[in-house]
């Protein structure tokens, strides 16, 4: 197969934490998203994602330190030794990692000004959130041209992808409240747009990096990109059964919805993990078929 | 996640030696060649590459090499081997971060004989 690195233990490394690094990153962006369009939600529901975002914001700050150290490590070729060396870190640091780390350390931080009540603490969210997700144009496939239209997909893509993801804690906990039915009923028909550009644009991005169905077939990168469409896929399909079933029948008090509704969630969530997962792989690991 | 650990498994059983994120690159000796001595080492890349290591190893273990190419990204590499190297099989091991930020690493062998 074409187009993909070899792998040691490292790469393992680099891959599980690329994976962590993305969760921690679309949860802290999804904390502040989510206050923003569901200023009405319970005030235990707010407080929830609020909380959610602010510990994984801190989690990404770990995150990414361990990450230049695993960098180090890897282009050293010294292992856990060259994890420290400061010259080897120094070589990561003057890299597109540098960079990209500066935006999404302090996108990352502002994330943590949620803990501030009110309009400061929010814009401070907000404007986290968008660095967030910009932090990742600096750095791998979509460095590559037309240089905008790539960075400018992945921007929307991420920040998508958070309001999602980070929405998924607080609305399982939504599921037993008295109101929690509007809310979910109102994430829905918001997540009906937001969803669609999520995968629409992602769709744009894969087809400007892959440029063929035929090395869909012939390269690693297009074979774990199906792997991702493949589950990406499952989660559609769950989110339309929440949507058009669980969700109607929670509304019309059906006690059966509670506990389906709870579980749905947890196994979008578990797909949401072999989702960043494979995407960890798909950018640590394979080169996009147009670069090679 | 089993099944993903087992899914990392079998790409980590059908990995090649195969170089990401660059064609392959050209060297000097070329790889699997026999020379008959070696002055330079030399890789060429299609994107400025950092070469942030290089090893090179020989039939009594490893051979220290002077970088000719300072610190900075380069297309082309080279780093020269002491002289008079004995004969037998040889492997140059690199590690690298290309422009992308990706790390990068690759190997290739020669035979020094008469």
């Amino acid at each position: 197969m074409e187009g993909l690195a070899p792998i040691d233990g490292w790469v393992i490394a680099a891959i599980i934490a690329g994976a962590m690094g993305y969760g921690a990153a679309l949860l802290a962006m999804g904390g502040p998203l989510f206050a923003v369009v569901f200023p009405a939600a319970n005030a235990d529901v707010r407080q929830l994602a609020r909380k959610v975002a602010v510990i994984a914001a801190l989690v990404g700050l770990a995150v990414l330190a361990l990450r230049f150290g695993i960098r180090a490590a890897r282009i050293s070729g010294m292992g856990l030794p060259g994890a420290v060396d400061p010259m080897m870190l120094g070589f990561v640091w003057d890299s597109p990692l540098g960079a990209a780390a500066i935006w999404r350390g302090s996108g990352e931080l502002l994330v943590v000004a949620l803990l501030i009540r009110g309009i400061v603490g929010l814009s401070a969210g907000l404007i986290g959130a968008l660095l967030i997700a910009v932090s990742y144009t600096f750095v791998g496939h979509s460095l590559g041209d037309p240089r905008w239209l790539l960075a400018s997909l992945l921007t929307l893509h991420l920040l998508a992808a958070g309001f999602w993801i980070g929405a998924l804690l607080s609305l399982r906990h939504a599921v037993g409240q008295p109101d929690g039915a509007r809310l979910l009923h109102r994430f829905g028909n918001v997540a009906s747009f937001t969803v669609a550009l999520l995968v629409v644009v992602g769709l744009i991005f894969a087809w400007l990096m892959t440029g063929s169905l035929s090395n869909l077939l012939s390269t690693a990168y297009g074979w774990t990109l199906l792997a991702k469409l493949g589950v990406v896929s499952g989660l559609m399909a769950l989110a339309a059964l929440n949507k058009w079933r669980f969700v109607p029948a929670l509304a019309s008090g059906a006690p059966a919805a509670v506990p389906h509704l709870r579980r749905s969630i947890q196994i979008e969530a578990g797909a949401v993990l072999l989702i960043l997962l494979a995407t960890a792989t798909l950018t640590s690991i394979t080169t996009p078929p147009v670069n090679l | 996640m089993r099944q993903m650990t087992l899914a990392l498994l079998v790409l980590a059983a059908t990995a090649t030696g195969a170089l990401a994120r660059s064609k392959a690159e050209q060297t000097m000796p070329a790889n699997e060649a026999t020379v008959a001595m070696v002055k330079a080492i030399e890789m060429r890349f299609d994107d400025p590459m950092h070469v942030t290591a290089i090893t090179l190893t020989g039939p009594d273990g490893d051979v220290s090499i002077e970088r000719e190419t300072g610190i900075d990204a380069v297309t082309e590499f080279r780093a020269l081997p002491p002289a008079g190297l004995p004969d037998g099989a040889y492997t140059v091991d690199w590690r690298g971060l290309s422009s992308d930020g990706h790390p990068m690493q690759g190997t290739f062998s020669f035979e020094i004989a008469d």
